[in-house]
């Protein structure tokens, strides 16, 4: 019995522990998931309703919900564009980072560089990301209009590829130096091309810090506002662009505000589902010898 | 299958040198063991024959052909890492068919040639599984299944056994040498454990600090040491060394000790004649090559025990002579306990006297 009674006690300590934990981590979730809700909340109702609704704006309860903003969002063309723009863009920016970032962080993590050491390269990718990116507005934009390719995707393709490069070689450079050298000089052996060797053994084995990487380039790209801005007038506009112009002279149009702000979000969403597959199968990969 | 010449090679990694001037000639088909402590560049020789590592100097061939310039996979050869470095990502059949893919043999051949190969080593029950799921033993096998699968001019296996627990290590002795004469091809072995090189290997190259000491048969290497180093690395329990001083006696050279003062035999002399350098001199002697017994008898000289060490089949003796300890191994029913008197008696034709300081062998 005296064994019993202390080691309840630590059950119900523990439970009521984790009780609490809940508690903090729902109260957590509905700071984060508020600004969602609220935007759901928004694009239900009438234009007029913005800011007159009672309560927190719970459907059927303090408002009548409509889906009149959502239809008159996908009628217009430029919903449409910005979204298949966003996109293409990120995509596009994402895959030209990976095919040039992956052979740089390989390279950086097994050969050794001599007139430039290994560290410094690593230093100068990283470097890329703390200057201000405003920095480089008048250039890219210099350079662009002398080629003749402002507004279009192709700019904000290359301009956001050379953003998100950095991520790519650090995070994965780290992952493929810690991989086992052996694996990579087995396959060597084995009668594997150098290439071969990197594609083959090399890039699967980093596949979760590879997938972890793409998500995180994804998000950056798709988030980014400033050069599309600056870049784009009409036909190369990307969601944030979109997004912004629900302001326009007659004050925030939060009605459109919202719904293309849901919209915007299923892709990322999308992604990190399907990402986070790959991140899992990977850590249950193990180690070469056990 | 080819042959295997090592002609002057060195290897720096910046300025630390791993392999001095190291020169080795394996004749085809030989089972050639690389022995030495860690560190003594036995790893760096072996990735400068499977291409992995550059020659700083020196050239290697294989058969006629100088390899040095050769990528990994242009060289023809099969290698058995010391991780098994096998991929993780692949199941067991895939590991042993990797090499055989990449050199776009069709499925049927590979299919074959993998089902043979995992037969020999009697993994074919687990050719679905993945690395992970597989014991050390497991792990070994299905590496060497990949050496084996393609048939290729030269094994290179880096201490692939040493990871296995000592009866599996014991088994796999056997089965690595049965398979290597089985298959006929070239094997370069590199180990640390003396008793893997001269259970298996045809000849034995034993290393020391990136120095090549001695090349020769398991026997050259355990009958006569060419130096000191060599003679207590190669032999378990270790060879003895005493300090003793060669002396001439009417025209008779003898070993002098304080413990003993035995003549050396009419051969010896003849050798110590050519080269003797000076008085001062190291006498080896392997611990079974001492008789011992609890009484006196014809020659023997008298020591103490300092302890016994039962080892079943034989018992292992440490005694005191005249200040000097030695090993002795006899047999289990010698009865000398703790500090009891004991004599012993040297197989002079057994022993050997090493240079001083240089360590280099007279005989
Ligand atoms: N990549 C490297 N860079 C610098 N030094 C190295 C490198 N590889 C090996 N060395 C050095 O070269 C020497 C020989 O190394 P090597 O790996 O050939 O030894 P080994 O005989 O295989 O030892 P072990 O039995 O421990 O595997 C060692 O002193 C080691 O520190
Ligand atoms: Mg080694």
């Amino acid at each position: 019995m005296s064994e019993e009674a202390p080691r309840q006690d630590l059950v119900r300590r523990r439970s009521l522990a984790d009780a609490w934990w809940s508690l903090v981590a729902i109260a957590v979730a509905m700071l984060f998931f508020f600004p969602i809700y609220w935007a759901v909340s928004t694009s239900l109702r009438r234009p007029a309703d913005t800011f007159t609704v009672s309560g927190v704006g719970i459907p059927w309860v303090h408002f009548t919900p409509t889906l009149d903003n959502w239809l008159l969002e996908m009628s217009q063309p430029e919903s449409f564009r910005a979204f298949t723009n966003s996109t293409v863009i990120s995509l596009s920016a994402v895959t030209i980072a990976l095919l040039l970032g992956l052979p740089a962080a390989y390279a950086l993590a097994r050969f050794k560089f001599f007139r430039v050491p290994n560290k410094d390269i690593t230093v100068w990718f990283l470097s890329q990301r703390v200057l201000p990116p405003v920095a480089t507005a008048v250039p890219f934009f210099i350079a662009f209009s002398t080629l003749e390719l402002l507004d279009t995707r192709l700019a904000l393709i290359v301009c956001t590829a050379t953003f998100i490069l950095p991520f790519v070689v650090v995070i994965v450079r780290q992952t493929f130096f810690d991989l086992p050298i052996e694996l990579e000089e087995a396959a060597l052996v084995d009668g594997a091309s150098y290439l071969s060797a990197f594609l083959r053994v090399a890039v699967p084995l980093a596949m979760p810090a590879i997938a972890a990487a793409a998500l995180i380039m994804f998000a950056f790209s798709w988030n980014e506002y400033l050069f599309a801005v600056i870049l784009t007038i009409k036909g190369a506009a990307t969601m944030p662009v979109h997004i912004a112009g629900g302001a326009d002279t007659r004050g925030v149009q939060f009605w459109f505000v919202a719904v293309r702000s849901l919209i915007a979000m299923i892709p990322p969403v999308l992604l990190a589902l399907l990402a986070q597959r790959y991140i899992v199968r990977g850590l249950t990969l193990g180690a070469v010898k056990g | 299958m080819a042959s295997v010449r090592i002609a002057n090679v060195w290897k720096y990694y910046g300025k630390t040198v791993a392999v001095k001037d190291l020169n080795i000639d394996c004749p085809d088909g030989q089972f050639l063991s690389v022995l030495g402590p860690s560190g003594c560049g036995k790893s760096s020789t072996l990735r400068m024959l499977a291409g992995l590592e550059h020659i700083s100097a020196g050239d290697i061939y294989f058969g006629e052909r100088r390899v040095n310039d050769l990528p990994p996979k242009a060289r023809d050869i099969a290698m058995v890492f010391e991780n098994y470095a096998l991929y993780p990502h692949k199941t067991v059949f895939e590991n042993i068919a990797n090499p055989l893919r990449l050199r776009g043999t069709d499925g049927a051949t590979i299919e074959r040639k993998v089902r043979a190969a995992a037969k020999m080593l009697e993994i074919e029950h687990l050719l679905d599984r993945k690395p992970v799921e597989l014991s050390g033993g497991q792990k070994q096998r299905t590496a060497i299944g990949r050496a084996i699968v393609r048939e290729p001019q030269l094994f290179l296996f880096d201490e692939p056994i040493a990871h296995l627990d000592a009866k599996l290590r014991a088994h796999m002795r056997g089965e690595l040498k049965l398979m290597q004469r089985r298959l006929g091809t070239t094997m370069i072995y590199v180990t640390h454990d003396q008793l893997e090189a001269m259970s298996m290997a045809d000849r034995i190259a034993v290393m020391h600090e990136g120095v090549l000491q001695q090349f020769g048969t398991p026997q050259e290497i355990y009958n006569q040491p060419v130096n000191e180093w060599v003679a207590g690395f190669v032999g378990e329990p270790p060879m003895n060394f005493l300090d003793v001083e060669v002396v001439d006696e009417d025209g008779r050279l003898c070993l002098v000790h304080p413990g003993f003062r035995v003549a050396v035999t009419a051969a010896q002399q003849a050798l110590l004649r050519q080269r003797l350098s000076g008085r001062e001199a190291r006498m080896g002697i392997r611990p079974d090559e001492v008789r011992i017994a609890t009484a006196t008898f014809p020659g023997a000289l008298e020591a103490r025990v300092r302890v016994s060490e039962p080892l079943g089949g034989d018992m292992l003796v440490d005694a005191e002579l005249a200040g000097s300890r030695l090993l002795v191994k006899t047999r289990p029913d010698f009865t000398g306990g703790m500090g009891a008197p004991c004599w012993v008696a040297f197989d002079v034709e057994r022993w050997h006297l090493f240079e001083k300081p240089s360590g280099v062998a007279y005989f």
